[in-house]
């Protein structure tokens, strides 16, 4: 009986492993493909599936398309590597000081302004891209990294994650930090941040990822090539250029992934922690 | 209120400050002046420039290119959001066991969600090529398909939609299975334990036990994921551009149309309020749906 | 806390990094349409042309953008953000929206004052495309006015005698009749191919006397769905129905090829775009190919009206308001719709130049010179006047479609056209 039951468990475990593997399989199999595509030579046609190994790799593409002589693809790059950089400093920064108040700090008309920015979490992009539009309009500021990065200064989202995370931290070493005569912003940046590595992690993490292929962002409030984003950049590299120059499309798309998977990869260890943080009321 | 408390009320207001006046320029003041827009007849090309009051909002309740939209939206919320958490949750479930590098799957099986929209959507146009796209190879393999017909999934009306819905599950998985993952942590082992002992089978502790201890988090994943499908728009502008015949012209995608197109930047206001307005309206019933199944379990 | 001290480094290290600044070099930036495939032949040409005025104007660095798409909406996205480039191409079929609101400069002025330039160089009628009253919004670079082919062989074969141009559209039926073979799968030469692509038949409603919008270009309804515009498209759809002397859509589908171009089709409306396919003309079995560009002639579009409608198709260069180097880009557009300049760059054939000098030099076979006479009755493109134009050439597509494909009735198809444009218009 206890050889059935052992032979059930083993079963079940192949069975598992089979299931994951198929679905890793399908849901890896455009990427590996767009990888593989990259290294043929360019304006090759698409490959069928038994030639899809490239014969001789060229790795060339990358160079192709960075170097384009028409479209600044390395300059569409440092946009949006500015712009991320900015705005994950920015916001973790300005997001942090308001968790930490609302965790920590006790201010008048505190519950109802957490429930304002609970409730923007619910109000959806697409009511307030026209107004912000004329504002930036108004500011002088379309076409430049203002418009890109001042937007995303803050998110409600990761106000709500931090305040988690912070709630969870011991009130006793703010406390007897304080008791130290150290200030608040000492407090926050010496002691929350780094017991609530998880929670920034993920925020900062979440918030490189969202910046890197935000794609309607750069589209209306960018206008001149220069000003692109390296998201809005491969759009527009696939109509210009690519075309049906498919391993030159997928180089491109490969260089836009590429920063996306670095950070992710390294992030992700704090993710289901971060999540769980977040969701579990 | 004491000096000390007064110093930390000024304190809190000061921590709170930068996000406070960027939540009241970036989401408050928008939204008013949002409102305010919809009143126009406003095109920014032509300056021209008319108050109207409600005209906005009448001409789009009776404009039949923006009920396609609705409906298109509401096409693609209906079958791919439950379609995906249905997905998500079983995938959630697999992944759940104690299996020796079960984490390096959770972290693949994430890595679509994480995609460029742009690129996703150009690895997407090549999975369905009429020749030698992904697809129609596995169907002339399947012998579905021969040589000579081939399938053109994109520019074809009757299954453009369906191949955004295939998208939307496949970008989907990653957080959903997170959430679920999460959702799975906290129902207690002890109620496997005990239902097994009753002589359960899987599939009614299933049933019985993971399904209404999932309801929050089942009732989070909707409603975030209702919200989002009903505002796509990067996969409309890279694959379909709102064809062929506008049967993927989903809500978001005519709302662009009309805003930065036509530059009718009055009549997207209003248009985009009606989709707020229809959003809210689902998230309600979503609501009130599953907290009524709450709450006949924990009666 | 390291993750965002590293963020910090890498901002301040990318702070650093700013592009070399030559504070003596001015960048004119010039938007143009199209893919920016950059090792075709016209492309090289393009950039040899960009070069030479960089060499003669030193510390001037032209830059070429090529917006792939929408590419209208982009330019007037820029005006509105204030980021125009400092010249842009224009389309007559679009230009519209940029000629009625101030987006361009009005360079009247400019011409008055600058003796080297003279306006009268160009075509006077293509020009016209880009005059509002007094003011000039543009300089035309080439241009092609709508003409129908017709296939000398398939003619002659026939024993038919080439049409002259002065035809009406009992005459233009019987001439296609008379050339078209409907005999057996093989041998099949059809009289006209007929093409459900608007600005290649909106010719056809005027030549019956009816139009698309009112004269002020308002208004669709009462002239879209015109009886006379209804008794075109009965015209057009008994063509490929009832005389056989058309393909319909999708045995046109079908052959996966253009008609004409393969030799199956003996008339066609085109502009001059299409001699490059037709000089380049699929071959057949043994080679050969399938039309002779030498055997082909143009001649007037069928015309029940006195005189003979057409329209033609134009790009030319303007200068965006808001151009900060105006003297500069005036020289550009000198320097590209000069003389010198054109007799190189036209050389790709696609289209007539819109200097009378180089249009002249260049008419150097009958083919050519075919196509001038034909210039002086074309019409400016509705969408040079009417913002907006393209969804009425959707709609009236859609229209042509309806009827051909699902048997609507023109009368009923023309006035669903009608109230969708009417809708769409009320939107501005």
């Amino acid at each position: 009986m206890k050889e059935f039951a052992h032979f059930r468990h083993i079963a079940k475990a192949v069975a598992s492993y089979a299931a994951m593997l198929l679905i890793a399989g399908f849901l890896m199999a455009p990427f590996v493909w767009m990888v593989l595509v990259a290294l043929h030579p360019p304006k090759s046609p698409i490959p069928a599936i038994d030639e899809l190994w490239p014969v001789k790799p060229d790795f060339g593409n990358f160079g192709r398309v960075l170097t384009n002589p028409h479209l600044p693809v390395a300059r569409f790059f440092l946009n949006s590597v500015v712009v991320a950089g900015a705005v994950v400093v920015g916001q973790l920064a300005v997001s942090a000081c308001a968790a930490y108040a609302f965790a920590r700090l006790r201010f008048a008309g505190r519950g109802i302004l957490f429930a304002a920015f609970l409730g923007s979490m619910m109000i959806g992009g697409a009511a307030t891209q026209i107004p912000v539009y004329l504002m930036l309009r108004s500011f002088g500021w379309l076409d430049t990294y203002a418009a890109l990065i001042v937007p995303g200064l803050s998110s409600a989202f990761s106000v709500f994650l931090l305040r988690q995370a912070f709630s969870t931290v011991p009130a006793e070493l703010g406390e007897a930090a304080r008791l130290d005569g150290a200030g608040e912003m000492r407090i926050l940046a010496g002691i929350f941040v780094p017991l609530s590595r998880a929670a920034v992690a993920t925020c900062a993490t979440f918030t490189f990822i969202g910046v890197w292929t935000d794609f309607f962002g750069p589209l209306i409030y960018t206008n001149s090539i220069s000003m692109r984003t390296v998201e809005v950049g491969l759009s527009i590299y696939k109509n210009a250029y690519g075309g049906t120059n498919w391993p030159l499309q997928m180089s491109a798309a490969v260089i836009v992934m590429a920063p996306l998977l670095l950070v992710f990869l390294i992030g992700q260890r704090y993710f289901v922690r971060g999540i769980t943080l977040g969701s579990i009321k | 209120m004491t000096r000390l408390q007064r110093r930390e009320s000024l304190l809190g207001w000061a921590f709170v400050g930068p996000a406070t006046a960027h939540l009241a320029l970036f989401a408050l003041f928008p939204i008013a002046y949002a409102a305010y827009v919809s009143t126009f007849k406003w095109n920014i090309a032509n300056g021209h420039h008319a108050f109207v009051g409600g005209g906005n909002y009448a001409f789009s309740l009776r404009e039949q290119a923006f009920w396609n939209a609705l409906w298109n939206s509401f096409r693609y919320t209906a079958v791919g959001v439950p379609l995906g958490m249905a997905l998500a949750l079983a995938v959630a479930l697999l992944v759940n066991q104690r299996l020796r590098g079960v984490t390096i799957f959770r972290t693949l099986y994430y890595i679509p969600a994480i995609s460029s929209g742009v690129a996703t959507a150009m690895l997407w146009i090549y999975v369905f090529l009429p020749t030698n796209g992904l697809v129609n190879v596995v169907l002339l393999w399947l012998h579905v398909n021969d040589k000579t017909h081939t399938t053109d999934f994109i520019n074809n009306a009757s299954t453009a939609m369906w191949v955004l819905v295939v998208m939307s599950v496949f970008t989907g998985l990653g957080p959903r299975m997170v959430l679920y993952l999460a959702g799975l942590v906290g129902i207690p082992g002890s109620l496997y334990e005990a239902a097994s002992l009753d002589g359960a089978s899987g599939w009614s502790s299933f049933k019985r036990i993971t399904l209404p201890m999932l309801l929050p988090t089942s009732l989070f994943v909707l409603v975030t994921s209702t919200i989002s499908a009903m505002q796509l728009f990067t996969p409309v502008y890279m694959i379909t551009k709102g064809g062929p015949d506008m049967t993927t012209d989903v809500v978001g995608y005519h709302i662009y149309t009309e805003a930065w197109v036509d530059f009718n930047v009055g009549l997207a206001s209003a248009k985009s309020f009606i989709l707020l307005v229809a959003i809210a309206g689902i998230s309600i019933v979503q609501f009130r749906l599953v907290r009524a199944n709450l709450a006949d379990y924990s009666a | 806390m390291s993750l965002r001290r590293w963020w910090c480094v890498l901002l301040l290290a990318l702070a650093g990094c700013q592009p070399s600044h030559n504070p003596n070099a001015i960048t004119l930036r010039i938007a143009t349409w199209g893919t920016g495939e950059d090792d075709s032949d016209y492309a090289k040409k393009c950039d040899a042309i960009d070069h030479e005025f960089e060499r003669e104007n030193p510390g001037v660095k032209i830059v070429r953008e090529t917006i792939p798409e929408q590419y209208v909406q982009a330019m007037v996205m820029a005006h509105v953000a204030g980021a125009s480039p400092d010249i842009m191409m224009l389309d007559a079929s679009s230009a519209a929206v940029f000629m009625n609101n101030g987006i361009v400069t009005d360079l009247a002025p400019i011409i008055a004052k600058d003796p080297e330039f003279r306006l009268d160089d160009y075509f006077p009628n293509v020009v016209d495309i880009a005059r509002r009253g007094s003011a000039v919004y543009a300089i035309p670079q080439d241009f092609t006015p709508m003409v129908m082919y017709y296939n000398k062989r398939l003619f002659d074969r026939a024993q038919v005698p080439y049409p002259d141009g002065s035809w009406n559209f009992e005459r233009f039926r019987q001439v296609a009749r008379a050339v078209t073979i409907n005999e057996g799968e093989k041998n099949e030469r059809f009289g006209y191919a007929f093409s459900n692509w608007m600005p290649g038949w909106v010719m056809w409603l005027w030549n019956n006397g009816g139009d698309v919008l009112t004269e002020d270009g308002t208004r669709a309804a009462g002239s879209l769905n015109s009886p006379q515009n209804a008794q075109t498209f009965r015209f057009l759809r008994d063509l490929i129905e009832v005389d056989h002397v058309s393909p319909s859509p999708s045995m046109t589908a079908a052959m996966g090829v253009d008609p004409f171009v393969s030799g199956r089709a003996a008339m066609t409306i085109s502009g001059h775009w299409s001699l490059i396919d037709y000089k380049n003309a699929p071959k057949d079995r043994n080679g050969q190919p399938k039309l002779d560009w030498r055997e082909l002639g143009v001649t007037a579009v069928p015309h029940n009206t006195p005189l003979a409608n057409t329209v033609m198709y134009e790009s030319g260069y303007a200068i965006p308001t808001g151009c900060r180097h105006l003297d500069l880009a005036w020289r550009y557009v000198k320097y590209m719709t000069s003389r010198r300049v054109q007799m190189d760059y036209n050389s790709s054939g696609i289209a007539i130049d819109a200097r009378k000098d180089v249009a002249q030099a260049r008419a150097v076979d009958p083919l050519e010179r075919a196509f001038l006479p034909l210039v002086a009755t074309a019409r400016a493109p509705r969408g040079s006047r009417v913002e907006g134009y393209d969804f009425v050439e959707t709609q009236g597509a859609s229209a042509m479609s309806s009827v051909l494909l699902n048997g609507a009735d023109p009368l009923a198809a023309l006035k669903t056209a009608a109230e969708r444009i009417d809708l769409e218009f009320a939107k501005r």
